[in-house]
């Protein structure tokens, strides 16, 4: 019922607002920016890191006198990491006047919006959805990715893999698009270097005991474990694991597995497990000293791996506002596409072919510095190294 | 297989745990406790601020005592005044107090996940035929096993029992026959409310602490209850350890069904048996 209510204002404001868009644009009109994101789902602690970025970077360009003289807005909707409630909630947020999205956590959030953004006339800049499909197979032209897809993740393991003495593997991941596509690009790593997958696990959304699937991964004979899972799920299946003596016996590596985020929370249980780490507060550029210093001293802690990507996103929307000269998202989206801009990563173009962001990436392992577990970057491959094949056709 | 069984009786174990509060709550004052993932959760937070001074034991015994608390009032001032309310009305306010508990623990404790430590004496791993196991998991086995024992021997055995089942099968009746069925509820909510308690306690080495983590497992007890007979001890006991089954083997052998099979169970019982399994009561 409440959902039908919902829809109803949707889609009154939607009316509304096309009213609104008919009238002319001013110079002092709002940079309007729509969060949608988990705040009470799975990834809802993701959605806490998405929300501290969003409000540090909005905060930073306002105290500044806001972006090219446009004050920055921003409003937030929970979507509970669901599709169908994140396409009602990006709705209700487009509706509003928010043209500009950002913030949604699972890849499936981001598929299910991405074919409404030519009707909806709004942009979305993808954080942290990996599924490749997203800037791939079902790329759109106003969506633009600045985080890394999977297809980078992959290459960035694979030489990892290569050196690495374990020849059998297990995948556990989570039973959702990003999951899915992550595990089969990490079987088809596995293939190409001569190794072999045991165990190829997806686990549905919402479970407590990952128990069944520990065991499974013991019983494979697996000598090492990838796991992709994230949030809850990552607690949970790390904790267990720990339990059951998995993560001694087997090498343990992963994406977004052990992020500053989870490790602060497992401690001990997250030592030595190795992953993929898409932003560190140690990088050393200078954007990247300037971000984490203003950052440690508004929070008192340095930015986490999704806070750090989150701000990116920021980055990139201000920088194209600022070279559009409007708030437009036609505008906007049209000064993203092909642009260069500068990140904490360094200056990065978004490539005008499937609108992903050409950053590089990073492997490391969880270890104490300074007496504080903590996700540490070990190799760091290019951006050119990582940058997946175009295989977005886009209807320009 | 055999670790595969036990690990379903461990799951089982703990649903059973939260499901025989269900049921005891939904005996007596036939509410449909919405809100009693809610107080699991608010019970594994409770312990788990006696438990991170280093108190583990003092945790469990603390939450329990809270909860019981929690349970007491709950009835006196909720439960009992909707008495004569319909079924629906206790449903939203007990959904209501779901959405305040959490409210209140996300202001107290925020959202990041927590994890909650083993106790030092039940740490570790022991061998099961020459497989590793966990020492909490087969302790998370014994309280069940406890809990249903002491509760069984209670219900037939005393007197407070013996209304206890009365009233769960008459309310009206049974307080015609000259028994407080208001001071009884008191006791009963409370030992649910308490259990619940217990439970998020039992589960905190397991699963991560967040506002939300009843929701989780509150859908499964459910299932639980309504599988086994809404308000039959016995019935929730046999059915929480078949859909600990059901979530092992389901992971194993049938993965593409395995969120579907508790649910495709609850449809096949309720077609064959609409009362549940113990379903005798009308």
């Amino acid at each position: 019922m409440s959902n039908s209510v919902g829809y109803l204002k949707a889609t009154a404001g939607a009316i509304v607002m096309a009213g609104f868009m008919a009238g002319t644009a001013h110079a002092a009109d709002p940079l309007k920016i729509g969060v949608p994101t988990d705040l009470s789902g799975t990834y809802a602690t993701l959605g806490e890191e998405v929300m501290r970025a969003v409000r540090f970077a909005v905060e930073e360009a306002n105290a500044q006198g806001g972006v090219a003289g446009h004050k920055v807005e921003f409003k937030s909707y929970d979507t509970e990491a669901k599709p169908d409630l994140a396409r009602r909630q990006s709705e209700k947020l487009v509706s509003e006047g928010y043209t500009i999205l950002t913030g949604l956590i699972a890849s499936g959030e981001g598929l299910a919006i991405a074919p409404q953004m030519e009707r909806w006339g709004s942009i979305y800049v993808s954080t942290i959805n990996k599924a490749d499909e997203l800037t791939g197979t079902q790329c759109v032209p106003r969506v633009f990715r600045v985080n890394t897809q999977s297809a980078m993740d992959a290459a960035t393991v694979k030489p990892w893999l290569a050196q690495r003495s374990e020849k059998k593997w297990a995948v556990v991941a989570a039973d959702i698009a990003w999951g899915r596509g992550s595990g089969k690009l990490f079987n088809e790593a596995v293939k190409a270097l001569g190794k072999e997958t045991v165990a190829d696990l997806y686990t549905p959304a919402n479970i407590n005991d990952f128990a069944p699937y520990i065991e499974q991964v013991k019983k494979s004979g697996a000598e090492g474990v990838w796991v992709v899972l994230a949030g809850r799920d990552a607690v949970n299946f790390a904790q267990q694991a720990k339990q059951f003596g998995l993560t001694e016996k087997v090498t343990v590596a992963g994406v977004s597995f052990t992020t500053d985020g989870t490790v602060k929370t497992l401690g001990d249980a997250a030592k030595g497990i190795f992953g993929i780490i898409n932003y560190s507060s140690t990088l050393d550029t200078p954007q990247n000293k300037a971000f984490t210093k203003d950052w440690v001293a508004k929070y008192k802690t340095p930015p986490t791996n999704f806070e750090g990507e989150t701000y990116v996103g920021m980055q990139v929307i201000f920088q194209a506002v600022k070279a559009a000269k409007s708030v437009k998202a036609d505008d906007v989206a049209k000064a993203l596409s092909g642009g260069e801009f500068d990140t904490v990563f360094g200056k990065l173009k978004i490539r005008a072919e499937d609108h992903q962001l050409l950053k590089p990436n990073y492997f490391g392992v969880v270890e104490p510095v300074d007496g504080v577990l903590r996700p540490v970057v070990k190799t760091t491959v290019s951006a050119a190294d990582v940058a997946p094949a175009v295989t977005c056709k886009m209807a320009k | 297989m055999f670790i595969q069984i036990l690990n379903g009786i461990v799951y089982g174990g703990l649903l059973y745990l939260l499901a025989v509060g269900l049921v005891l709550i939904f005996g007596l004052r036939e509410v449909v406790n919405f809100a009693h993932g809610a107080l699991f959760m608010l019970g594994a937070y409770i312990g788990f601020a006696v438990s991170a001074a280093g108190y583990w034991w003092g945790g469990l015994v603390v939450s329990m005592v809270a909860m019981a608390i929690v349970g007491c009032a709950l009835d006196a001032t909720v439960f009992r005044t909707l008495r004569k309310q319909d079924h629906i009305v206790t449903v939203l306010v007990t959904f209501g107090l779901m959405l305040i508990l959490e409210t209140v623990v996300t202001a107290i404790w925020g959202k990041a996940y927590l994890r909650y430590p083993v106790p030092p004496l039940l740490a570790g791993t022991v061998d099961i035929f020459g497989e590793p196991f966990p020492v909490y998991r087969l302790f998370v086995i014994a309280v069940a096993v406890a809990i249903a024992l002491s509760l069984t021997a209670w219900l037939r055995f005393t007197r407070i029992g013996l209304y206890v089942r009365a009233a769960s099968t008459d309310p009206r009746i049974t307080s015609i026959q000259g028994i407080n069925v208001d001071s009884l509820s008191l006791i009963v909510v409370g030992l649910g409310t308490a259990l619940a308690g217990l439970s998020g306690v039992v589960a905190g080495p397991l699963l991560s602490l967040s506002p939300t983590m009843g929701n989780y497992i509150l859908i499964d007890s459910f299932i639980v209850v309504v599988i086994g007979g809404l308000g039959s001890f016995a019935g929730a006991f046999i059915a929480a350890l078949l859909i600990g089954q059901i979530h092992n083997f389901g992971a194993v052998y049938l993965p593409w069904a395995a969120t579907i099979l508790p649910f495709l169970l609850m449809v096949g019982i309720l077609i064959w048996r609409p009362t549940g399994f113990a379903g005798s009561r009308t």
